[in-house]
């Protein structure tokens, strides 16, 4: 059970979007349970909240998992509008993923009616090295040009940059409240 | 060469509309004073959105409540069966008792292309009847010199304005009276003529011709001259008017009785003087109307706006062999198809047009078959089979929704109704609980849904579209031959399909499946969730090796303990099983059969004998998904065993016959088996899985008999010959769920020449990509996204396609020449002030 809330909280809605099977899920479990989950289970739609610390202020994070499959997409406008920030996850073992990370990001702004919006790129799976098909140097490339910030992720044990890529999240957050 | 009446030009169109915030500075208008003081203003207000061609509405999206800025996030999509001038999009306040359209947009046809496929945004404005006109004007001008007879003076000339007659004019209130107000303004002088009023005519023949002395009389000859500069710089008016007695209106300062249908205006310098000058005009808004507007927000559309010429099928013959050849063609990436796949950037349209070529001419599950074949030996990890978003993903994605809708609709509706009738709360998150509200209470309402819909979905595998049964059947046999020692995978493949891309989603948002019109609100929305994801989470259970499913979510966790008992996993499995089961004959042998029902029953005997007593014995009867067969007790071997195939009818029979109750018969070819049920329920539940199974039999029968043959004749008809067919339609015909689609496969075959034609950049990037791969085997990374398997067949395959669409191509363009060069601008067909044939802003875009 969450604590009540605290005056000087923040509730930070973040929303994992993504393909199928590129482990957003893996993400999330990893982040809020520390565990990796072995077996896939295709998720419909998620929400975990905890309550954490970033960079000293108080915080309630409140993370919506998604479904990758292109057959919600039309029904992803609706929690679009309400999230915060957004993790834009692909796995680097999935070229196809990859590709459609651009249709997610123009959603959003689409959606949001801006020209930017609070948004992280994840490169997830980094650990599987042999099958990776999409190399770092493309993943900031198209980061880069999408104008946003890129991160490499392993949601397996031990985990990569799992804590990070949700809390980076925030700090962007954050950061474009100050300067928009 | 094809000629202009062999093209046909089917047109269709998709819209997605949203809006942007400015709706805000709206006014509150009286009717608002009524309504209780929170609902004014800020509150926002209630709107819908609706399409028109012309006059015509043709959708409305769902009422967006209280908002000032609603998102309505809906889509259109259509095929648009008439000609249209205007698009227009109507934004209307659903508060008041009658609908008030608080703003529009307005497009011309022919400015569609401008937008085609990107996000605009068009600001609203408002509803002005005077700016929408529809139909035109036949006139004609000419100029006559008279000649005075007066020997000094210099001749004077005569503008002769002749209205001949008008078409296709808009329709008020029921009534169309039109008359034509002809105006000759420059500098200061106006001059009004007007034609008598046409009773009850959206075409009137006017037939009248007024005369305009283009001379001031009485002026200097130098004076005069320079008159008729001036003249020139005037223009003609001619407006429609609509004769409406209970309507007044103030028209070019004179008082003239009617409604505004339409004007043209025509300035005098753009006419030769010298010839006669006719043709046919398009009516305009009114010049007041056209200009800036209040700011009542703006609308964001993305409109597709697609006009396909379909030419004569032979045309096509070429590159339909070519796409149909990727089924056979090795490997499968160097097939037609898959690289349209690959090139396109949103593989939707895609994938449309390639299902419907592929089920046309019968070579889907075959192609489906290739494609997950090649699909799966390329999945590193069996778990995350065909999670992604691949070519054959949506392929069968594209298939459920064209074939499977009806079943769908049959299947969910009755439940998905109910739910939106019941308004209950099923919220079991207790952070998410409102006040007053019980968990336990909404455990239960949760509970029940997702058991009455777990039991309409597993019912529901028999009446499954055969074509579904089929192609999930080629791609569960390709993975379970990739991948022999996983056990679920069965499971996971046809739930991935059936479940992850199909029921799952037509829960969460039925409206985008057609299920439901209204919107959802916050309360049925959550509920539709939780039911989405609770079946998804116990399918998941029944298809994946080891769920932890603790891990996710811990307040479903009871949920799903309650749920995941034996029967719900069983029905799930089974119904996995019917539903990716083979219809065919051919396949069986590698199938076990699955039970649909047993049980002991009374049949008559069949009479194979000629002779012999045709007495009524028990047997224990045993129907699966390929037999109905029965033996004396249950573990004895079968006495008799019918193929599905073989049974053409399933119906009851009239209990005269053998003075028995419950009886129904099986008809075969030969015979039929008269069967006893020991009562009321049992005989329904035999006969509507008897019907289901024989529904899907290509052989099934139209009529039948309703008694059986007794003493050489049959009880109903009288006839003494057995073999007479049917005196009586069988009931049902065939189920709702099996629906034929009818396709026209020229038409997707231009879809597909006209995706390669837009991507024919990318076409040739993968040529030149198979030629440096052939040369330089090096270990470079490919820069492109394509796997190249086999360059060379790659290769050829886009040398191919590159000569189809570039002949098919050239036939487009000696057709638009061909459309340009008939064209007569002024004609019926081209009136002025508009480019009515497409083919000429189209030939524009295209080249």
């Amino acid at each position: 059970m969450p604590k009540p809330p605290n005056d000087h909280e923040t509730t930070y809605k973040l929303v994992v979007v993504g393909d199928g099977g590129v482990g957003k899920s893996a993400l999330t479990i990893q982040f809020f349970q520390q565990l990796f989950v072995q077996d896939y289970d295709p998720t419909i739609e998620d929400s975990y909240t905890q309550h954490t610390q970033i960079d000293g202020q108080n915080c309630l994070l409140d993370v919506l998992d998604t479904a990758g499959q292109e057959e919600f997409s039309a029904m992803r406008e609706q929690y679009m509008r309400k999230g915060d920030g957004f993790l834009l996850v692909y796995s680097v073992t999935d070229r196809q993923s990859f590709e459609n990370i651009p249709n997610f990001h123009t959603q959003i702004l689409r959606v949001k009616d801006r020209d930017t919006y609070p948004m992280l790129l994840v490169a997830n799976k980094v650990d599987l090295v042999h099958q990776r098909k999409v190399s770092e140097e493309s993943g900031r490339e198209l980061a880069a040009n999408l104008r946003i910030q890129y991160i490499e992720t392993s949601a397996k044990d031990p985990p990569l940059n799992v804590d990070k890529a949700f809390h980076d999240v925030v700090r962007i957050i954050r950061y474009c409240m100050i300067f928009f | 060469m094809a000629e202009l009446g062999e093209v046909r030009i089917e047109e269709s169109l998709r819209v997605k509309i949203d809006i942007h915030p400015t709706i805000i500075n709206l006014k509150e208008t009286g009717e608002a004073k009524n309504l209780p003081p929170y609902s004014v203003s800020n509150s926002g207000r209630n709107t819908f959105c609706s399409i028109k061609l012309d006059s015509e509405e043709i959708y409305r999206t769902s009422v967006v409540e209280k908002s000032v800025n609603p998102f309505y996030s809906q889509e259109f999509h259509g095929e648009i069966p008439k000609k249209f001038r205007y698009l227009s999009f109507m934004i209307h306040d659903n508060g008041s008792k009658t609908d008030k359209i608080i703003g529009k947009v307005t497009l011309k046809k022919e400015e569609l292309y401008k937008y085609h496929n990107k996000e605009h945004w068009f600001p609203l404005t408002p509803l002005d009847v005077d700016a929408q006109v529809q139909g035109k004007v036949h006139l004609e001008i000419r100029f006559d010199e008279i000649l005075s007879t007066d020997p000094e003076s210099y001749s004077s000339h005569r503008m002769a304005v002749r209205i001949l007659e008008c078409s296709d004019l808009t329709v008020i209130n029921g009534s169309c009276n039109p008359y034509a107000i002809v105006t000759l303004s420059h500098s200061k002088h106006k001059e009004v003529k007007r034609t008598i009023v046409k009773k009850k005519t959206i075409c009137p023949n006017f037939e009248e011709t007024f005369f305009f002395d283009l001379e001031n009389k009485g002026q200097n000859h130098d004076r005069n001259l320079y008159n008729f500069e001036d003249v020139f710089n005037g223009s003609l008016t001619i407006s429609v008017l609509h004769d409406d007695i209970k309507v007044s209106r103030e028209v070019l300062g004179n008082m003239f009785p009617g409604t505004f249908l339409g004007e043209v205006k025509i300035p005098l310098r753009d006419l030769d003087i010298r010839s006669i000058h006719k043709a046919w005009y398009c009516l305009q808004p009114k010049e007041s109307s056209r200009q800036s507007r209040p700011d009542l927000g703006s609308l964001r559309l993305k409109i597709s706006y697609t006009a396909d010429y379909v030419f004569l099928s032979h045309y096509y013959d070429a590159l339909r062999n070519l796409i149909l050849h990727s089924c056979e063609i090795q490997p499968t990436t160097a097939g037609a198809a898959y690289l349209l796949g690959e090139i396109v950037d949103n593989r939707t349209e895609a994938a449309q047009a390639l299902l419907k070529l592929f089920y046309h001419h019968d070579k889907l599950v075959q192609y489906i078959k290739a494609l997950s074949y090649w699909e799966v030996s390329k999945t590193v990890d069996p778990n995350t089979l065909f999670r992604g978003n691949s070519l054959v993903s949506k392929l069968i994605d594209e298939l459920m929704k064209l074939i499977g809708l009806p079943y769908l609709h049959n299947t969910i509706k009755p439940l998905i109704d109910e739910i939106f009738t019941d308004q209950k709360s099923c919220e079991i998150d207790p952070t998410r609980l409102k006040e007053g509200e019980n968990l336990n209470d909404n455990m239960e309402n949760l509970k029940y849904y997702v058991v009455k819909l777990i039991d309409d979905i597993t019912r529901s595998g028999l009446v499954c579209p055969t074509i579904m049964r089929e192609v999930f059947h080629a791609v569960k046999e390709t993975a379970a031959s990739l991948y022999p020692n996983v056990s679920t995978i069965r499971y996971l493949v046809v739930s991935s399909f059936i479940f992850l891309r199909f029921f799952a989603p037509a829960i969460k948002g039925p409206n985008l499946f057609h299920i439901r019109q209204d919107t959802q609100d916050s309360t049925i929305n959550r509920t539709l969730t939780l039911i989405s994801k609770t079946i998804q989470g116990l399918v998941n259970i029944v298809s994946a090796k080891n769920v932890s499913y603790g891990l996710k979510e811990e307040f479903m966790v009871p949920l799903f303990e309650s749920l995941s008992n034996p029967t719900h996993v069983d029905k799930v499995k089974m119904f996995l099983d019917i539903v990716s089961s083979s219809c065919g004959t051919h396949l069986k042998n590698i199938e076990d059969p699955i039970i649909l029902k047993e049980g002991t029953l009374i049949k008559r005997a069949q009479g194979r004998k000629k002779f012999g007593l045709k007495n009524f014995k028990k047997r224990y009867f045993c129907l699966t998904n390929q037999y109905l067969s029965y033996s004396k007790t249950k573990n004895e071997k079968a006495l008799c065993v019918i193929p599905i195939e073989e049974i053409l009818a399933v119906e009851r029979l009239q209990e005269q016959c053998f003075k028995m109750n419950y009886m129904f018969q099986v008809v075969q070819p030969q015979r039929a088996l008269y069967v006893q049920a020991s009562n009321c329920v049992e005989e329904k539940e035999w006969l509507d899985v008897l019907t289901k199974v024989c529904n899907t039999n290509k052989n099934r029968l139209p009529t039948y008999h309703p008694a059986a043959m007794v003493n050489g004749h049959w009880l109903c008809c009288k006839s003494s010959d057995v073999s007479a067919v049917g005196c009586c339609p069988v009931s049902g015909g065939l189920p709702v769920t099996e629906i034929k689609v009818a396709i026209d496969s020229d038409r997707e075959v231009e879809k597909i020449h006209s995706l390669f034609l837009q991507h024919m950049e990318k076409l040739d990037a993968f040529q030149d990509a198979c030629g440096c791969q052939e040369v330089y085997t090096g270990d470079t990374e490919p820069k492109s996204v394509l796997v190249i398997e086999d360059t060379k067949t790659c290769y050829e395959t886009i040398t191919q396609i590159q000569k189809c669409v570039i002949s098919l191509e050239q036939e487009h363009k000696r057709y638009f020449k061909l459309v340009q060069r008939q064209t007569v601008i002024g004609s019926i067909d081209t009136p002025i002030g508009e480019c009515s044939t497409p083919a000429i802003w189209d030939s524009s875009v295209r080249s």
